[in-house]
């Protein structure tokens, strides 16, 4: 690396910042193994003060419903919160709908365009709430590129380093679901699957139902991969909803200071 | 929903043994000839029989000038020619040109719409290309990529890693120009230096001629650590069009077995015949 120029004493006003893996990076120790090993390199202690809430799960198996409700309780409490949801940044919103309907989408290019909207949506929300003291909830993070990438095809190595400058959630509660149950979820309540959501560019099956069945099932296997390298809290997704969401705010409450992110009347009290 | 489909949904799916994790036993052996790192998704490098050549070099090296005479030298030659570029691919393109324009982006994004655009060319026009026996003739290349991105402080491992399932290219020419010719040229084509090419988003001077001098140095510098670790052929691009060219065609002529090395463009290229 020495052969690389060193750009610090060109201009006082130019700090370049490294974009690191560690660099932002929960306190717990626990949460370090989700990292990939950067050899020589010391592993910084938390450099953020807000906290980051992840829910993933396969379709159909309850995450969003949950998260809402979660969502829910914190702003009826008054916390100070922000949600985000998987590929929902207006800047690659036209480009994905143009390679979806034209179906130009590859297993590259499809990871690259949902990489290039979840780095919009870190670089301008999810870092700048956590350096500013937020609680950040998000529906599906980058387990879900990491699951449905993988399922297309796409190596592991590759997609784990394309991801590497997000935050390491503090919490990322994974929904599970049997393959069936969610499957049928999705299945009964949607007229057509769409071309991806299916899984059709993988050509398993013709049959769109039979397609969509084949790839969920490469995806569960994926996430049930990541549940211990990643640190997943595994709920089941076949509880009530009453009493899942119950299970998911006494997690909350007892990993996260919540008094961090309540409004000031409250603190003093 | 009738019985029949929910017997078909509950019955036991198993996951079929996914074909993509039954790769070679050392991927990286296997394909280093023909990727930087791994292979790209549902490629078969064997069927590849064209020839593909990269032209680097800093905004108003001359690229675009030498790929316009090499196009119309090797069509005259008879062989078929694709170029590429960067914010051409059907996908993107247009989106980042918007981005650039409106200047809301950050650099992480960019960087990665750079990626989306890089390789939705490589997949949809370089490697049916590629596939066909044509040339490929690429106006940059990932080098130039990895160098905008490095400046503005994004991690070198990290753009590598970005980059790995990259073709490589038969040839790598690098048009190296001092950044202060780099300014006179793109100044005289626009009568103007646009945000960009400035750097300016990187606040390295208020003052014009300065920004592009440093920020260009700053790229030109990154190519330079670049050209031993992936074997650029070096070119003066000081030198004439037409030196430059020659020496184009005398490299290329030998990777395509073209005998005679005489060209004179046509009277629709002559202007750049300096």
């Amino acid at each position: 690396m020495a052969d690389y120029p060193q750009y610090s004493g060109l201009q006082q006003s130019f700090q370049p910042l490294e974009i690191q893996d560690t660099a932002l990076k929960p306190a717990r120790s626990e949460a370090a193994k989700t990292t990939l090993p950067q050899p020589g390199r010391p592993v910084p202690s938390r450099a953020y003060p807000g906290a980051l809430i992840v829910v993933e799960g396969t379709d159909g198996s309850g995450k969003s419903t949950q998260l809402y409700l979660l969502k829910r309780w914190l702003e009826i409490g008054g916390y100070r919160l922000h949600f985000t949801e998987w590929n929902s940044s207006p800047l690659v919103r036209s480009a994905t709908r143009r390679g979806k309907q034209k179906r130009l989408l590859t297993p590259t290019t499809f990871s690259l365009l949902h990489a290039s909207d979840f780095a919009d949506r870190c670089e301008r929300q999810i870092m700048p709430l956590l350096q500013g003291d937020y609680l950040v909830l998000a529906d599906r993070y980058i387990y879900t590129a990491f699951a449905r990438d993988a399922a297309r095809g796409c190596s592991h190595r590759w997609l784990r380093n394309l991801y590497r400058f997000a935050p390491v959630p503090d919490i990322t509660f994974y929904f599970r679901a049997p393959l069936d149950v969610a499957v049928h979820r999705i299945l009964s309540g949607r007229p057509k699957l769409k071309f991806y959501e299916a899984g059709m560019d993988l050509g398993l099956s013709y049959d769109r139902a039979e397609s969509f069945k084949l790839f969920q099932a490469r995806i569960l296997e994926e996430y049930d991969k990541m549940v211990d390298t990643d640190n997943f809290v595994v709920l089941d997704g076949t509880l009530p909803v009453n009493k899942l969401q119950k299970q998911m705010r006494d997690i909350v409450a007892s990993r996260i200071d919540l008094k961090r992110f309540a409004p000031r009347s409250q603190e003093a009290e | 929903m009738p019985d029949r489909e929910k017997d078909s949904l509950t019955s036991p799916v198993i996951p079929p043994e996914s074909a993509p994790a039954a790769k070679p036993a050392s991927p990286e052996q296997e394909d280093s000839q023909f990727f930087y790192g791994e292979p790209l998704v549902g490629l078969d490098p064997g069927e590849l029989n064209g020839t593909m050549i990269v032209v680097e070099g800093l905004d108003g090296s001359g690229r675009s000038t030498q790929i316009a005479l090499l196009q119309e030298w090797l069509e005259s030659e008879g062989f078929a020619v694709q170029t590429s570029g960067l914010r051409r691919s059907n996908l993107v393109g247009r989106d980042i040109d918007e981005l650039l324009a409106k200047n809301a982006v950050t650099r992480l994004t960019l960087a990665l719409m750079y990626a989306t655009d890089f390789f939705d060319q490589l997949e949809h026009r370089i490697v049916p290309a590629l596939r066909s026996g044509t040339v490929v003739l690429a106006d940059r290349f990932i080098f130039t990529l990895i160098a905008r991105a490095a400046v503005r402080g994004i991690n070198r491992d990290y753009l590598t890693g970005l980059y790995a399932m990259a073709l490589r290219p038969h040839l790598t020419f690098w048009l190296n120009v001092r950044p202060e010719t780099a300014f006179a040229r793109e100044f005289k084509k626009a009568q103007a230096i646009s945000y960009w090419e400035a750097g300016r988003d990187m606040s390295l001077s208020h003052d014009l001629y300065w920004s592009f001098v440093r920020y260009q140095t700053m790229i030109k510098r990154e190519f330079e650590v670049m050209a031993k670790k992936n074997s650029f052929i070096e070119l003066d691009g000081e030198a004439s069009v037409s030196t430059v060219n020659k020496q184009l065609r005398q490299r290329i002529g030998e990777q395509l077995g073209i005998r005679s090395s005489k060209f004179t463009p046509s009277s629709a290229l002559a202007h750049l015949w300096r």
